[in-house]
């Protein structure tokens, strides 16, 4: 075990020396500074005003740091996450086979199997870290442009109906949704890892995996009854699971129903990733 | 030490197998040359003694450890030297020692800056590796090799693009590695000066199959090539096939047993008017050019 996480370790501190790591960090930043000043302009405001005494009542009170942290963590995560964490995972093992790093690595006594968990491992740890960043970014900008305190609002358009918090709960529910969110996206590390493992370029991973995501989140959003039976199904569907820890009674088993599914994918595909590389043979 | 099994490889859509029914033995403490040319299955045979390729049929045992059945106990007291390695180069060299050292169980500090001073490295060790030129990258690549302390260093091109004084450097630490430590070395090359003057044994391997497997002096152990050249050459060459010798090319072969100064005596008191008289070294580069002929294959120097 002691063996493993001082693998584990030395993985991430590699993850997280490279500066293309953080690139997904820089652009979430700028993001979140693009929405402060979209969702701060005056036309806007008026509208959120307009919405917000509509839904619940008190714009002031609940137009806080945290609705606003999350309008802006819900508009721009899925998109730009499944892109960096696409990113990551897809580059992980391919890039370093490509460049000949791994050579250097399987010429050690480490079997495929540990090396695909180390590295599997590290990327789910970069999902989170980089979530949590977002979350925290998000909050700071939020606290920077309302102030502390005031209630939590949510809503959105997969949420039938709008959750109102105070500000306590409201700061804890944002955490707990955020942080389960990272793990939701299993099946992109999943997906993007598994073809990491396949003879292909690393920008082929992240590109079949943010293509199979985007065709799966578009199927799911055509609005004919015809899809309804199976819009269950898609797994862009099943990852909106985190907002059910934002409704003011958790629906505890849909949630772990929907994040066992995606565990599922996101296992599956580690799965057929290694089943893959242990068969391939490393060369120059 | 090592033994490579019987070991096949054709590699999908490949004409021809990369390895066919390969076998060698590598002796505890010798340093063995993998010699043959491009696509000769070199790469592949190194390869499947790190596990990273895996054969159709056979093993390479490490130990007496199956590489392919138990790669964790076959490997551990192994290092491996490749062409061109490639490093993390946004770490700095300790960074990549101490990764590298993590997959072989870990190594102690005082392990890697002992193997980085004996390396040479010592004082850019904390550098990043994008800034190293290809001497010191090749520097790394042997200490990481020497991190698991092992009994079996496994160098493919381990001098490719090396300097002159670079390849002396590595060759005196090698031949340093071996006394001092006792390491059976396999290493694969295409300098065959650099094998020749390293290795105790080579192994070469032409198209996929190994044509010769022995010592490094062991190459003209059939006949003894000399030159010699007379004023009445017709009538010497009569006399040398009557004392046993024949015709090779421009020189003469005779029993390896032969005995150079009583030949000479005979020649001269048979009537040859002998001007030159010379034994000629079979030079490895000789020897493998030569292999590469399918003449010589069937005959006695190939196992």
């Amino acid at each position: 075990m002691i063996a493993f996480l001082r693998l584990l370790k030395w993985e991430l501190f590699r993850l997280f020396a490279r500066r293309r790591t953080y690139i997904g960090f820089g652009v979430f930043l700028a993001v979140e500074l693009l929405f402060l000043f979209f969702w701060t302009r005056e036309k806007s405001e008026s509208n959120m005003e307009k919405f917000i005494n509509r839904v619940a009542g008190g714009f002031d009170e609940y137009f806080s740091a945290l609705t606003l942290a999350f309008l802006i963590v819900a508009f721009t995560m899925f998109l730009l996450g499944l892109v960096f964490v696409a990113l990551v995972a897809g580059d992980i093992l391919a890039k370093e086979t490509e460049d000949g790093n791994l050579r250097l690595i399987l010429a050690r006594p480490v079997t495929r199997f540990r090396l695909l968990v180390v590295k599997f491992l590290s990327c789910q740890i970069y999902t989170t870290v980089l979530f949590v960043f977002v979350g925290v970014s998000a909050f700071a900008v939020g606290v920077f442009e309302r102030g502390w305190g005031g209630g939590f609002l949510v809503w959105t358009p997969d949420l039938k109906q709008p959750s109102i918090f105070g500000w306590n709960e409201g700061v804890v529910r944002y955490f707990a949704a955020i942080t389960a969110f990272s793990l939701i996206y299993l099946p992109v590390t999943g997906i993007a890892f598994m073809f990491g493992c396949f003879r292909i370029k690393p920008a082929a991973a992240t590109i079949l995996t943010v293509a199979i995501c985007v065709a799966d989140s578009v199927l799911a959003a055509i609005p004919l009854p015809a899809f309804d039976p199976y819009r269950e199904f898609f797994i862009t569907t099943r990852m909106k699971a985190w907002l059910l820890l934002l409704k003011e009674d958790i629906p505890w088993y849909q949630f772990a129903e929907q994040s066992i599914w995606l565990v599922g994918i996101g296992l599956t595909g580690f799965v057929i990733g290694w089943a893959a590389f242990e068969r391939r043979d490393i060369k120059s | 030490m090592l033994k490579f099994q019987n070991v096949e490889k054709r590699f999908s859509g490949a004409a021809s197998a990369a390895l066919d029914a390969v076998s060698f033995d590598v002796e505890k403490g010798r340093i063995c040359g993998l010699l043959g040319h491009n696509g000769a299955g070199k790469s592949t045979a190194l390869g499947i003694i790190l596990g990273m390729v895996h054969p159709d049929e056979g093993e390479a045992l490490i130990e007496g450890v199956s590489v392919q059945r138990d790669r964790e106990k076959a490997l551990p007291r192994v290092g491996a030297i490749f062409e061109a390695p490639a490093f993390y180069d946004y770490l700095s060299g300790w960074h990549n020692l101490k990764t590298l050292a993590a997959y072989s169980g870990g190594v102690s500090d005082k392990l890697i800056e002992e193997t980085v001073e004996w390396v040479g490295l010592g004082t850019r060790i904390r550098d990043r590796v994008s800034t190293y030129s290809h001497g010191m990258r090749q520097r790394l690549a042997l200490a990481q090799s020497l991190l698991p302390r092992p009994d079996l260093l496994v160098l493919d091109e381990p001098t490719d693009g090396l300097d002159p004084e670079g390849i002396v450097e590595f060759r005196e630490q090698l031949l340093e590695l071996r006394d001092r430590l006792g390491l059976t070395v396999l290493l694969s090359s295409h300098l065959l000066s650099e094998v020749e003057q390293l290795c105790d044994e080579v192994v070469i391997l032409r198209g996929g199959k190994k044509i010769y497997e022995g010592s490094v002096d062991g190459f003209d152990q059939d006949f003894a090539l000399f030159r010699i050249a007379s004023e009445n050459e017709a009538e010497t060459i009569e006399l040398i096939n009557r004392l046993g010798g024949r015709v090779e090319g421009s020189r003469y072969a005779f029993p390896k047993t032969v005995d150079d100064s009583e030949l000479l005596a005979s020649l001269i008191q048979e009537g040859a008017k002998v001007s030159r008289f010379s034994r000629e070294v079979t030079s490895l580069e000789e020897f493998y050019l030569r292999a590469g002929d399918s003449k010589l294959n069937g005959k006695g120097a190939v196992k």
